[in-house]
């Protein structure tokens, strides 16, 4: 990643991160996008698979300072999906927005699954319900306004011809 | 290239492995391990991004807040502007109850149904058939007055003709009943739709503004006493002679009428005296009125006529003492006033009239003013006593008063 597409890439991520302490809280929903998640992704195609988890780990370290409870959670589960995703990044295509989309699926219900199973907070019935009925409902959402956000970073997270 | 590779692919994978490791100790922490460093990430990596959320939740509230307030302010507002009708029905219907308890019985209550279409302005659709007991022709009133009449009747619902109907007709009366007419729609023109004409009222009679008519009872379709409208001026046509016709402005708006009586046929054969301010109570009132006038004229008159008889009386007495011959011709000699006789001790009888010494003691003996004081307003005897003299012919006697009521007023 050059320099001024790192720069861009680190533009579109702080912008994403100001966003999941921002716009989340105001939007209240009861299955509400993970712009964490979606700030992770952008940044882990982009980097090595290491330097990837390093990010997601240190992440989701800071979210989880909000949630004691489940602290170290976040960050296991943004440390392995953000690794998974850089190595995945070749079956991917940055373009392509139904891809990206599922990327972002895939990855929202990855973490939400990690997160649920380290958390250990719901066993059982209500854990089930919640990996398969509320995080897919937050992945769903989460692709969705992963994608309007790409479209409109796109000027930012287009990758330089030079 | 491919050392290069692996050895950035090893240090991936260390990487991931030291950040599980570093995530699973994290999570394994006992919590006064956890709250401290989760604590220092919040007080410095954290801390801008909380205090976005802070804001962001703080925006969120505020805005909740407004839209609950809004909320309160347009439930108010609604609450507001439907208190009015809520107000104006609950006042018809207290007024409603009110006419029911004066009419008492024979009559059925019925809602008006609205949603009524342009060409239905004539008549009014209620919520009462012929299961609640009504009936064709009863007549429809309201707490102001007549409405209409009862057109067809189904099990459940009834069609009343209105008083704006072209074939409507109700024979009306004035309260003194000096005039009598048949009261139809007033069917000139768009103006003229809201307002009832009197026709066929006999020249001689002349109606001025303002006088109420009553239904008369005339044609037994309507009973008597039920107010139709106030006059509001002659309406001149040259083609009547020997008639006239009168503007009348009803009493009851047929758009401001939520909820209707209906008079069974039974009530309508009946007197409605009371239920409205009739006209009959109207003239007995205007009667009581006069009476009581007329009583106290009377009894201001005998107190007049009971004093000046008792000064005849007096002089007559003070008369007859001296020799009779010199009466005509003899001064007259102050006297001291004789005291008041009371009337029930001095028999009328005892006082024989003497014409001859009476009109001298007419003539001669006045009454002192300050023994004799009447009313300065009763002061003139009545008519009929203005050339008898006191004593005998009594301007009224009890005879004069048939009422017995009034006897016990005499002094």
């Amino acid at each position: 990643m050059k320099g001024w597409s790192a720069l861009r890439t680190a533009l579109a991520f702080v912008i994403l991160v100001v966003l999941h302490y921002t716009l989340r809280p105001m939007l209240a929903w009861r299955a509400e996008p993970d712009f964490l998640l979606i700030a992770t992704l952008l940044v882990a195609i982009r980097v090595r698979p290491g330097t990837a988890a390093l990010l997601g780990f240190a992440l989701g370290l800071i979210a989880d300072s909000l949630t004691v409870h489940a602290f170290g959670a976040g960050a296991l589960g943004l440390a392995l999906v953000a690794f998974a995703a850089s190595w995945l990044k070749a079956v991917f295509f940055a373009d392509n927005a139904a891809l990206n989309a599922f990327f972002f699926f895939v990855g929202k219900w990855a973490f939400n699954t990690i997160y649920l199973i380290v958390e250990h907070r719901f066993t059982g019935g209500e854990l089930i319900e919640q990996i398969f009925v509320w995080s897919v409902l937050s992945a769903a959402v989460t692709a969705f306004v992963g994608l309007a956000i790409l479209l409109i970073l796109r000027p930012i997270l287009r990758p330089s011809t030079s | 290239m491919a050392p290069s590779g692996r050895t950035s692919s090893r240090r991936d994978t260390v990487l991931l492995v030291a950040c599980l490791t570093l995530g699973i100790v994290t999570r394994a922490l006992p919590d006064t391990l956890k709250e401290p460093v989760a604590g220092a990430l919040r007080t410095t990596v954290l801390a801008p991004l909380v205090a976005l959320q802070r804001d962001a939740e703080l925006s969120r509230r505020a805005w909740l807040d407004r839209n609950e307030t809004l909320r309160a302010a347009d439930s108010v507002a609604l609450q507001a502007s439907s208190l009015g009708p809520v107000r104006r029905e609950n006042e018809q219907l207290r007024r409603l109850l009110g006419l029911g308890a004066r009419l008492k019985w024979g009559f059925v209550p019925a809602e008006v149904l609205r949603g009524r279409g342009i060409a239905e302005e004539y008549t009014m659709i209620l919520a009462a058939g012929a299961r609640a007991g009504v009936q064709p022709f009863s007549p429809v009133v309201s707490p102001d007055g007549l409405l209409g009449m009862v057109k067809t009747v189904d099990p459940t619902l009834s069609i009343a003709i209105l008083w704006s109907h072209p074939d409507f007709r109700v024979s009306a009366m004035t309260a003194d009943e000096s005039a009598f007419g048949i009261v139809a729609a007033h069917l000139d023109g768009e103006e003229g739709r809201n307002l009832l004409e009197l026709r066929g009222v006999p020249t001689r009679s002349t109606l001025v503004p303002g006088t109420v008519l009553w239904s008369s009872g005339v044609g037994g379709n309507f009973p008597r006493g039920i107010p139709i409208g106030t006059v509001l001026g002659e309406a001149k046509d040259p083609a009547e002679v020997w008639a006239r016709t009168y503007i009348v402005e009803p009493t009851v708006n047929p758009a401001e009428v939520d909820a209707v009586m209906v008079l069974r046929p039974e009530r309508r054969d009946s007197s409605l005296a009371n239920v409205w301010d009739s006209p009959n109570a109207v003239a007995g009132g205007v009667r009581r009125v006069v009476a009581a006038g007329d009583s106290l004229a009377r009894l201001r008159a005998e107190d007049s006529t009971a004093a000046a008889r008792r000064a005849a009386q007096a002089a007559q007495a003070a008369v007859t003492v001296p020799q009779r011959d010199t009466a005509t011709t003899a001064p007259p000699r102050p006297r001291p006033a004789p005291a008041p006789v009371p009337r029930d001790t001095v028999p009328r009888d005892t006082v024989p009239p003497r014409p001859d010494s009476v009109r001298a003691t007419r003539d001669t003996v006045a009454p002192p003013r300050d023994t004799v004081s009447p009313p300065r307003d009763s002061v003139r005897p009545p008519p009929d006593t203005g050339g008898a003299p006191p004593g005998t012919s009594l301007p009224h006697s009890s005879a004069d008063h048939p009422d017995p009521v009034q006897r016990p007023l005499r002094r």
